[in-house]
């Protein structure tokens, strides 16, 4: 039942209007952070004002032809789009590396980073994936497949390198998790390995999503005891390494949870509680050993991070100094803020906040505008996931729903990880914040990946499955 | 399975993480100030500017001491990147090859110094050292280029303000400046590194005027600490408010000149004006030009020199000399003897010479013709009848009452105690009392004849150069004084409130005139001891002295006022080794007084004579009896 009607017809005004707002803001923002007085012309090209202007166009334009195009499409050709992005993936790695990564296509500043694209083409093609699964009737190959649409790109993200989008692509699991794609068959693949032992579906592998988040607390807790230089004094002058006493600490919680949970279960449940107990340890020792291994072999510059972000070292004029320089910003906004153009810290003409109109965007725009300004840019990120949300919700189709859910959840992660790294709550990983961070490649990526949402919603009724 | 729920856990997902930072952002930008300091910290910087120091002005608007203020164009390798050597020749108006050469120079040739150690030049160049690339631009060169220096980092503009001495005169009263020490950086808050402070004289008494107020300027700084804009708008920023400029009693010619008949000499000469106490010239030989103490590496070169030198320039002779006055003394006692009413104008004593010494003379049968002849015996008998007025049985109690008496109206002469006046490095002199001499031998074992060298100006006294010339001023006024004084004016406020306090001796005015008489008979009538202290065109009092020197020839001393009605000028002079004070100290003194009053000297001939005489080495010659 295709309609004749107007492009714009159904046509989700509030997102819409949300993405105007951030665009216009955006430029706003990034005149002034990188404002030269030199040349003091908005539409001077020669300048990152310029230059973000004509993105935009580009964004808008790009965003058009979507509206122009029928989008059936995506569903239909998730997997050469998909396919498409994944070569770009690849020759990228060919490439002369440019800050020691090789992400940039293309000449100088006027390149594109395929990451960014790949985003979108993940998105659809998991959406394409999963909406061709039966939920109910799910099989290690299903889970596989779906682990496979995220986890290549991943590996070649990882070998650029670029540490920052490579976390983006973990939404994706956020994305399975509300979909009902389960870990469970993998799950019970090993566990039904074990003689006498036949689950139909464990806890574990239902919610594995939840357990992820015990595995990035366990880590942070191993992080934070492990290494030399945190050694506990146990049993009068025995010292032993953090790394151990956190595996100690591990097996106690084990054999107490074991001996509570034997006492107040039946004798039927004995044998389940046990082998629970079991797998909990096995994992946790796991985890923790493996988190122990990969920080010990990560990059020294990586490692600093790491221990900043936990707050094991203070080093504000050496290794924090990002940070440092970013938080100091944002904190200087009071109130109110400096006012336009007025940053002191933040601005790219003081430098003390290196990136200040990429990564770091938020510090000249929260330490102009204050609290004031933060609480509008929480609130717009919070309004626009919320409605991707709605959006998401509405949908007739399960590819259109997936896709949605894709949309919020990247977005929610660049805005968390960008903004909680300019407040210190998060690493200082290199990934912009969508529609204000200067850069063609977001906000083109972040732009199609917007429109292509709002093309989807506006032709939800056409979809009869 | 129920998957429907599972929105809602992203939901809530969301809105705690939203929240999360909502709150952790209240904290950061509204309620904790930590990261404001840290901000401020990192991004703006208090500049101070300090101002040129207040300028000196002589009693005829002479600028005396002024500041030569000039830019140099600061260079730190460090900071220096992306360095365009054609835009910043272009900049500066030098070619290419200049700038590189200066750069070279300054590698090679500004660090370097002299180790003595190894007797070699060596090279101590930093990079992270601030060098003058180009010295002493004036104003017009600097803000053609100050603005542009943005474009240059490691390039900045640096305002040297020096202190100047037209005159080349004046150092011992003038002082220096030096770099502040740590002691006082801890001390003052007003100090930076490398501030100058007012290290003597006048620039160390008025250190708080001369310095002025810094100015405070704040500017947001980059990464690499260049300015990049005022802060605020320079709402914050207060100007630098340069000292106020300080006017002086001080004659600078009288003084320059002083400074030229004292070469080749030892001593002082201290004239002030008799109305006001301004001191018109303070001449410590030998002296210097102040110019050699101008700059670090002058006082460096400079300053040892003139410690080490054995004429004692640094030594603030006219404030910190003591020496026994002399027959100068004896004014005092004819003052003191007509106020007790022991003693009347028409009073004669004879020369027995039994008890001191003293020169052939006439007898003097009156007051003036005593202080003509500067007889001993004389004085003697005044002192004696001072002292020992009678009015207790035993002498020794007696004595110790007239010393008394005595000794507080020498003390309302200014004498035995320092002035509170605006020079730095005084001393008090010394007048014995009661107490004083029953330290000395006990109480009751002393009596007039004891102490009687006192009477005429030897023994335990001791008076300053300033105290004398005081004394000529109190005599010329007959019977007050001003606090001699430097500054009649800070700015336009007046002096300090202690030079407007008005201090009057215990001696009655009329009791002045018979020893105005004598000092004009000393000058004018045959047989005075100051003959050649005359002035063609005025009517000079006079007094001469001679302080004993165990140590060689004895100091020559001179005490004077001019004209006899309505003084304007009252001067002493001390010429160390010099003799009896009629032969070099009276001629210095009239020259002084001729060239104030008169404003130049005809009396070439004795110009010459005094500006000649070498007084240096006077080998002591056989003692004579003290005039």
């Amino acid at each position: 039942m295709r309609r004749e009607d107007s492009l714009t017809q159904h046509v989700d005004w509030w997102l819409l209007s949300i993405v105007i707002i951030m665009l216009g803001m955006g430029i706003a923002n990034v005149y002034s952070a990188a404002y030269d007085p030199d040349h003091p012309n908005i539409f001077d090209f020669s300048q990152k004002y310029g230059k973000q202007i004509m993105w935009v166009g580009i964004s808008i334009f790009l965003g058009f032809l979507v509206f122009l195009i029928d989008s059936d499409i995506y569903r239909k050709f998730a997997v050469p789009i998909y396919l498409f992005c994944f070569s770009l993936l690849i020759v990228v790695l060919f490439t002369p590396p440019i800050n020691g990564a090789r992400a940039w296509l293309g000449i100088g500043s006027m390149g594109i980073q395929p990451a960014e694209f790949m985003k979108i083409g993940t998105a659809i093609a998991l959406s394409r994936y999963v909406s061709t699964v039966n939920v109910k009737n799910q099989n290690v190959q299903t889970v596989f497949i779906a682990l496979a649409i995220v986890m290549v790109p991943m590996i070649l993200i990882l070998l650029q390198p670029d540490a920052g989008t490579f976390v983006v692509f973990t939404s994706f699991f956020f994305v399975m998790y509300r979909e009902g794609i389960t870990f469970d068959p993998l799950v019970l693949k090993v566990v039904n390995l074990i003689p006498g032992v036949r689950f139909k579906d464990t806890w574990v592998g239902s919610h594995f999503i939840p357990i992820l988040f015990y595995v990035v607390f366990l880590s942070i807790v191993t992080l934070l005891m492990s290494g030399n230089k945190y050694e506990f004094t146990f049993m009068q002058g025995v010292l032993i390494p953090g790394f151990y006493g956190v595996i100690t600490v591990i097996t106690v919680i084990a054999l107490v949870a074991y001996l509570i949970l034997r006492w107040v279960s039946s004798k039927r449940e004995q044998r389940r509680v046990l082998l629970v107990i079991i797998t909990g340890w096995l994992l946790s020792v796991a985890v923790s050993t493996t988190v122990n291994f990969s920080f010990s072999s990560l990059a020294q510059h990586q490692k600093d991070r790491i221990e900043l972000v936990l707050g094991l070292r203070k080093d504000d004029d050496g290794k924090d100094y990002n940070r440092n320089r970013a938080m100091a910003a944002v904190g200087s906004g009071g109130l109110f803020g400096k006012g336009y153009k007025k940053a002191s810290v933040a601005s790219v003409r003081s430098n003390h906040v290196p990136e200040s109109e990429t990564d770091f965007i938020f510090c000249p725009l929260a330490e102009e505008w204050g609290f004031m300004g933060s609480l509008v840019i929480v609130f717009l990120f919070m309004g626009m996931l919320f409605r991707i949300i709605v959006i998401a919700e509405r949908q007739r189709s399960t590819f259109n729903r997936v896709y949605a859910y894709c949309v919020a959840m990247i977005v929610f992660y660049h805005f968390a990880v960008n903004i909680g790294m300019n407040i210190g709550l998060a690493p200082v990983i290199g990934i912009p914040l969508p529609f204000f961070s200067y850069g063609g490649s977001s906000l083109m990526s972040f732009s199609m990946l917007l429109f292509i949402l709002l093309k989807l919603d506006s032709q939800r009724r056409d979809v009869l499955f | 399975m129920n998957l429907d729920g599972r929105k809602y856990v992203i939901l809530v997902f969301f809105i705690l993480v939203g929240a999360i930072y909502l709150i952790r952002l209240f904290f950061m930008q509204v309620v904790d100030d930590s990261w404001k300091l840290r901000a401020q910290e990192i991004a703006e910087k208090r500049k101070e500017i300090t101002p040129p120091r207040g300028i000196v002005f002589d009693r005829h608007d002479k600028k005396v001491v002024t500041n030569r203020s000039y830019y140099n164009l600061m260079m730190k390798e460090e900071d220096i990147h992306d360095f365009d050597t054609v835009a910043f020749a272009k900049l500066v108006g030098w070619t290419k090859q200049e700038v590189k050469d200066r750069f070279y120079q300054i590698k090679k040739g500004e660090g370097r110094y002299f180790n003595k150690n190894i007797n070699k030049y060596q090279d101590n160049y930093q990079p992270q050292r601030a060098y003058p690339f180009i010295k002493e631009l004036t104003i017009d060169e600097i803000t053609r280029i100050a603005p542009h220096l943005e474009r240059f980092p490691g390039f900045y503009e640096d305002l040297t303000s020096m202190r100047s001495y037209p005159y080349s005169g004046g150092a011992n009263i003038f002082g220096y400046l030096n770099e502040v020490t740590k002691e006082e950086l801890e001390e003052d808050a007003f100090y930076r590194r490398g501030d100058q402070i007012g290290r003597a004289g006048i620039e160390r008494y008025y250190e708080k005027e001369l310095r002025g107020q810094k100015g405070i300027k704040y500017v947001v700084t980059s990464a690499l600490n260049n300015a990049i804009e005022s802060y605020a708008g320079g709402k914050y920023d207060t100007l630098a408010e340069q000292g106020p400029a300080l006017h002086l009693g001080l004659d600078i010619q009288l003084q320059v000149y002083g400074e030229k008949l004292m070469q080749n000499k030892r001593g002082c000469i201290v004239a002030i004006e008799p109305k006001t106490g301004e001191i018109l010239a303070l001449v410590s030989a030998p002296s210097f030009d102040p110019n050699i103490l101008v700059g670090r590496r002058n006082i460096g070169k400079n300053y040892p020199k003139l410690l080490l030198d054995e004429g004692k320039p640094l030594y603030p002779r006219p404030l910190a000399a003591e020496y026994p006055p002399g027959s100068i003394f004896k004014l005092l006692q004819s003052l003191i003897g007509l106020q007790e009413k022991v003693i009347t104008p028409e009073s004669g004593f004879p020369c027995t010479k039994s008890m001191v010494g003293c020169h052939n003379h006439p007898n003097a049968n009156n007051l003036p013709d005593g202080i003509k002849n500067s007889c001993n015996p004389y004085f003697y008998y005044v002192m004696r009848r001072i002292i020992q007025q009678g009015k207790k049985r035993s002498i020794f109690a007696d004595a110790e009452i007239g010393l008394n008496i005595w000794y507080d109206y020498i003390m309302s002469f200014g004498l035995g105690s320092e002035f509170e006046t605006d020079v730095t490095g005084m001393r008090s002199g010394l007048i014995p009392n009661s107490a004083y001499y029953d330290k000395w031998y006990g109480h009751n074992t002393w009596a007039f004849s004891t102490i009687r060298s006192i009477s005429i100006g030897q023994g335990e006294v001791k008076v300053t150069p300033l105290q004398m010339a005081n004394i000529a001023a109190i005599i010329a006024n007959r019977g007050w004084y001003y606090t001699p004084h430097f500054v009649r004016s800070i700015g336009n406020k007046g002096p300090l409130p202690q030079f407007k306090k008005i201090h009057r001796t215990k001696v009655d005015a009329v009791h002045y005139e018979p020893v105005i008489e004598g000092m004009r008979r000393a000058v004018y009538e045959p047989g005075g001891t100051a003959k050649k202290a005359q002035v063609e065109g005025m009517i000079v009092c006079g007094k001469t002295g001679t302080a004993q020197n165990p140590h060689g020839e004895d100091h020559s001393v001179f005490i004077a006022f001019a004209p006899m009605e309505n003084p304007k000028i009252a001067i002493a002079v001390f010429i160390e080794n010099a003799g009896f004070g009629g032969v070099w100290a009276a001629p210095t003194a009239s020259l002084m007084m001729e060239k104030y009053v008169h404003r130049k000297v005809k009396d070439k001939a004795k110009e010459q004579m005094i500006v000649n005489a070498n007084l240096l080495n006077m080998k002591a010659r056989p003692k004579k009896k003290k005039p």
